[in-house]
């Protein structure tokens, strides 16, 4: 039962070519940052920036909920990272939450300001329905170079992993789309752009297995099982 | 005088080790790959044993080359700052994970029944059935295939490789594979019907 198993490793030992050992989860992280920015920035420009932006980013506010989507998207993509390298702690794929909180309670806390200044009629939800695919287009390159960079690690927690990749990308994606889209009431924002980022992610994690997993890893070396009753691919 | 061994059967002074191995591997050292992958392989099937007892040998030893592989492809993961051992472990912990869930389904699946009788008791009636039945005979007969002809066969009907698949881990070309697998099945057939 074993011969084969020798056979596979005479074989791996042979196709052992030197690799280059993937950077730190940080490092990973400021490359991310360094694809996605200039697309982000490209997007916006293309768009054109929002009127008012100058004065939008001096509100508290503003700033609060912009940087908590920044540090959503750069703490989720470190923690995609960190979660496709074995043997390391599993703690820093709930980093995340800490941002997401600050930004989920800056929206909730404008909801009940709205609320208490206006009543219910503050609270009337519009349709909103460019937020979907304009966060999904920002995204779009952050969200392909993420899916490149996490097929080179290890598939352990597929759905978890491509849901944070997810998450960052589409942080980013509402990061972008609030500096040319003028729309600031709380919970228009909460509903139908912190909404997309949740929903963006769901879906994500939905297709992780797809994405990447230990079958498609493993195939790509083209070298099969051998031995004993089974011959196939892992 | 030798560190307390761990868990895993591994002393200090061989967890030393297999970090070097493993980096001098990933420098591209081959027969330092070679010395770790047969240092790890026993340490694998060891835990599988220890951890799932009532597994077949064979869906152990199944585990075993799906974690080897494993390592292989994503050996690029290992931090040469890290201990080796942990990140070993966390592949295995995955694998077997993925492993026993694909056996319980199968054995969910699968009935166990009794040997059918034969039909007829004369013997004459049922050898060649029984005979190209047996995986044994099968197996036989596609070892002593030409080494083209068996790699053909191998990967397209035994693997169920896909024609570019095959072509990408054999090295040969689309065409030669036909070819191959085309004499690789006939000489089979003549085969079979020699041990008949």
């Amino acid at each position: 039962m074993t011969q084969g198993t020798d056979d596979l490793i005479r074989r791996l030992a042979h196709s052992g070519a030197q690799v280059r050992p993937l950077a730190s989860p940080s490092r990973r992280t400021l490359f991310w940052l360094a694809v996605s920015l200039p697309y982000v920035a490209a997007i916006v420009l293309l768009m054109s920036p929002r009127p008012g932006l100058i004065e939008k980013l001096s509100e508290l506010r503003f700033q609060v909920e912009q940087l908590a989507a920044l540090a959503t998207a750069v703490s989720a993509a470190m923690a995609s990272f960190c979660a496709i390298v074995p043997g390391r702690p599993r703690w820093p794929l709930l980093i995340p939450l800490l941002p997401l909180a600050v930004w989920l309670g800056s929206l909730g806390q404008g909801c009940i300001e709205t609320w208490l200044a206006y009543g219910a009629e503050g609270l009337r939800l519009r349709p909103d329905l460019i937020c979907f695919p304009a966060i999904a287009m920002v995204g779009a390159v952050p969200a392909a170079a993420m899916v490149v960079m996490l097929r080179r690690g290890a598939p352990l927690y597929p759905r978890a992993t491509i849901a944070l990749g997810a998450l960052a990308a589409a942080a980013l994606g509402n990061f972008g789309l609030r500096l040319f889209h003028t729309q600031d009431a709380s919970l228009m924002v909460l509903v139908w752009q912190f909404g997309s980022v949740a929903l963006m992610s769901a879906l994500a994690s939905r297709a992780g297995r797809r994405l990447i997993n230990w079958q498609a890893t493993v195939r790509k070396l083209g070298i099969p099982k051998t031995g004993g009753e089974s011959t196939t691919y892992g | 005088m030798r560190a307390v061994s761990n868990r895993s059967g591994i002393d200090a002074v061989d967890r030393d080790r297999l970090d070097e191995l493993m980096r001098s591997a990933q420098a591209g050292d081959s027969v330092a790959y070679a010395r770790l992958l047969a240092a790890i392989a026993p340490l694998i099937r060891r835990t599988i044993r220890r951890q799932r007892q009532l597994m077949p040998a064979a869906d152990v030893e199944d585990i075993v080359q799906e974690t080897l592989l494993s390592v292989h492809a994503v050996r690029a993961t290992y931090d040469a700052n890290r201990p080796f051992l942990p990140w070993l472990m966390a592949i295995l912990r995955n694998r077997m994970v993925d492993g026993t869930r694909r056996y319980a389904r199968l054995s969910a699946h699968e009935i166990a029944v009794d040997p059918l009788p034969e039909t007829f008791a004369d013997e004459d009636t049922n050898t060649m059935v029984e005979r190209h039945d047996r995986a044994a005979v099968v197996r036989r007969a596609v070892r002593d295939l030409p080494k083209r002809q068996r790699v053909a066969v191998e990967m397209l009907k035994l693997q169920e490789l896909s024609l570019k698949e095959a072509a990408s881990a054999s090295g040969m070309s689309i065409s030669a594979l036909k070819v191959a697998v085309h004499r690789g099945m006939k000489g089979l057939r003549a085969r079979l019907r020699g041990e008949a």
